[in-house]
């Protein structure tokens, strides 16, 4: 997958838990273009091991100068937010993907209503951007768990003035999720991105009141699980690797040097999936873009997330 | 046909249901359409405000006496389709989210009703859409681009360009039509022999 050469040129602290990273390219020359809600993916050196995670691109699309993303410091996870807070410093040099967008507008909508829990806000940093120079009609609705994690608050003030609507958690505000979608115009998308049980709420709730399904949009990148170490065996490439607990199957194939394709690396977009040829164990699926008969028919996998319990699982690639 | 091929493009259509959990429900029906309006009443009685909008037309039974007895409230019996899309028109835009389009009738109408939803941000997947009464169908030239409709036929000859046009499968959301080829454009003059496939 082709790469572009960045460094970093800031790094802002916006919340406790969050900072902001600036990227400028190597060579000086401007950034590709891109639509609000895309992603680019960020490859990291942690102790000799490539960890590649995504993270949407929050800069407005309409400056391509730089890239912008935030991170929020994962405590439990392995490794990549915390060392992105520590040891990622202004002039280092990264490697990015280019950007991709799973997570796109609705062309055809007359009306958007974008809801962020937390960090969830960043795809929606860039999509408002593209609102506001479309002067379509929109909504956002952003709830955070205390003041000081209401990252971007101040800034989306400025932007969005009275269609920004804040939920502060601390302070006992809550989004009414029934009301909101009880009453809005036909032609009306829905957008949502954050904590799973957020996600899940909000698709229970627009479908309740009668949305179609292709009204309701959501971004949701999961973190590769850490599990137990298994083998797997790659029939073209003619290898066998054991996947480690801390690494998921996506990057154990990348370390052993074989190209794999992904897009998102959490589950969602289905890019990197692999059909299965032969297997002697169970497979844990954890992603969000296979149905339920597909996992069960014990075809395919998506090696960004998903896992097994075996010996023998030779995959084609 | 050829056995065992579809056509993308080719619209899918049902026998209308009750979206459970839809906040309102609008049906539209023209013709025949009548028919699958009472139909889907037999289901159930919702209990969700529902609209109607019906017209008969010339080749088709009238059920309006019969939805007047049927349908519990919001029912308008209107004299054209025109009158029917119209109507549409004019209500859509104080409906919300929620509300569930249903249409019955011949398959000009439902995608004449279904750009009219458009407008209003309304996908044509999420209409239900019953085909009733006749599978004539509009056919749209290549050659002249105009539009040729009820022809029940294989060939048919175009309203624009009286090109004799051989009916394709492939449908055209927008116009509402299927493709028409001029069929004796190798030959002139020899035509297939002309069958009615779309009675
Ligand atoms: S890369 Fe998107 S699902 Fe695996």
């Amino acid at each position: 997958m082709s790469t572009i050469d960045v460094k970093v040129s800031a790094i802002e602290q916006v919340t406790p838990l969050v900072k902001h990273f600036t990227f400028v390219k190597e060579d000086g020359t401007v950034f590709p273009a891109f639509s609000g809600g895309s992603h680019v993916v960020i490859s990291l050196n942690i102790g000799g091991r490539i960890h590649r995670n995504p993270y949407s691109l929050m800069g407005s699309p309409e400056d391509t100068s730089a890239y912008h993303i935030s991170v929020r410091r994962q405590e439990r996870s392995r490794g990549g937010s915390v060392y992105m807070h520590e040891n990622v410093t202004v002039g280092m040099p990264f490697k990015i993907t280019y950007p991709v967008n799973l997570f796109s507008l609705a062309k055809k909508a007359r009306k958007h209503i974008l809801i962020a829990g937390g960090i969830g806000i960043t795809p929606f940093m860039s999509q408002i951007a593209d609102l506001e120079r479309l002067g379509a009609d929109y909504e956002l609705h952003y709830a955070f768990r205390a003041p000081e994690h209401g990252a971007f608050a101040e800034r989306l003030k400025k932007t969005c003035g009275n269609k920004l609507h804040c939920y502060v958690d601390s302070l006992g505000e809550r989004l009414d999720l029934s009301v909101l979608m009880g009453n809005q115009p036909l032609g009306t998308h829905l957008y949502v991105c954050g904590p799973n049980p957020m996600v899940v709420s909000v698709f229970e709730v627009a479908r309740n009141f009668g949305w179609p399904e292709n009204h309701i949009h959501s971004e949701q990148f999961l973190a590769p699980p850490i599990g137990e170490p298994f083998k797997i065996q790659l029939a073209r490439s003619k290898k066998e690797i054991l996947v480690p607990a801390e690494m998921s199957m996506l990057e154990a194939i990348e370390a052993a040097g074989v190209e794999a394709d992904f897009l998102c690396r959490g589950g969602a977009c289905g890019r990197c999936e692999l059909q299965i040829l032969e297997t002697d164990g169970a497979l844990l699926h954890n992603d969000h873009f296979l149905t339920d008969a597909e996992k069960a028919s014990g075809k395919k996998i998506m090696p960004c997330v998903s896992r097994a319990k075996c010996e023998r699982l030779l995959l084609d690639i | 046909m050829e056995r065992g091929y579809w056509i993308r493009s080719k619209p899918v259509y049902t026998s209308l249901v009750w979206h459970d959990k839809a906040t309102s429900h609008l049906l539209v029906a023209q013709g025949d359409g009548g028919m699958a309006v009472l139909k889907i009443f037999q289901l159930m009685h919702p209990k969700q405000p529902i609209t109607v909008l019906y017209a008969c037309n010339l080749n088709s039974k009238d059920y309006a006496k019969t939805l007047k007895k049927v349908v519990p409230e919001g029912l308008q019996i209107l004299n054209s389709e025109e009158d029917v899309l119209l109507t549409l028109n004019n209500i859509l835009p104080n409906m919300s989210m929620g509300m569930r389009l249903y249409v019955a009738g011949s398959e000009g109408f439902i995608w004449a009703a279904s750009e009219c939803a458009k407008k209003f941000g309304i996908e044509d997947t999420d209409i239900m859409k019953e085909l009733t009464g006749t599978l004539a169908r509009s056919v749209y030239c290549v050659h002249c681009k105009a539009t040729t409709h009820d022809i029940t036929t294989n060939i048919g000859k175009c309203c624009g360009c009286e090109r004799m046009l051989f009916v394709r499968d492939h449908f055209s959301r927008r116009l509402g039509a299927y493709m028409g080829l001029m069929v004796d454009a190798e030959s002139p003059g020899i035509l297939p022999e002309i069958e009615e496939i779309y009675p």
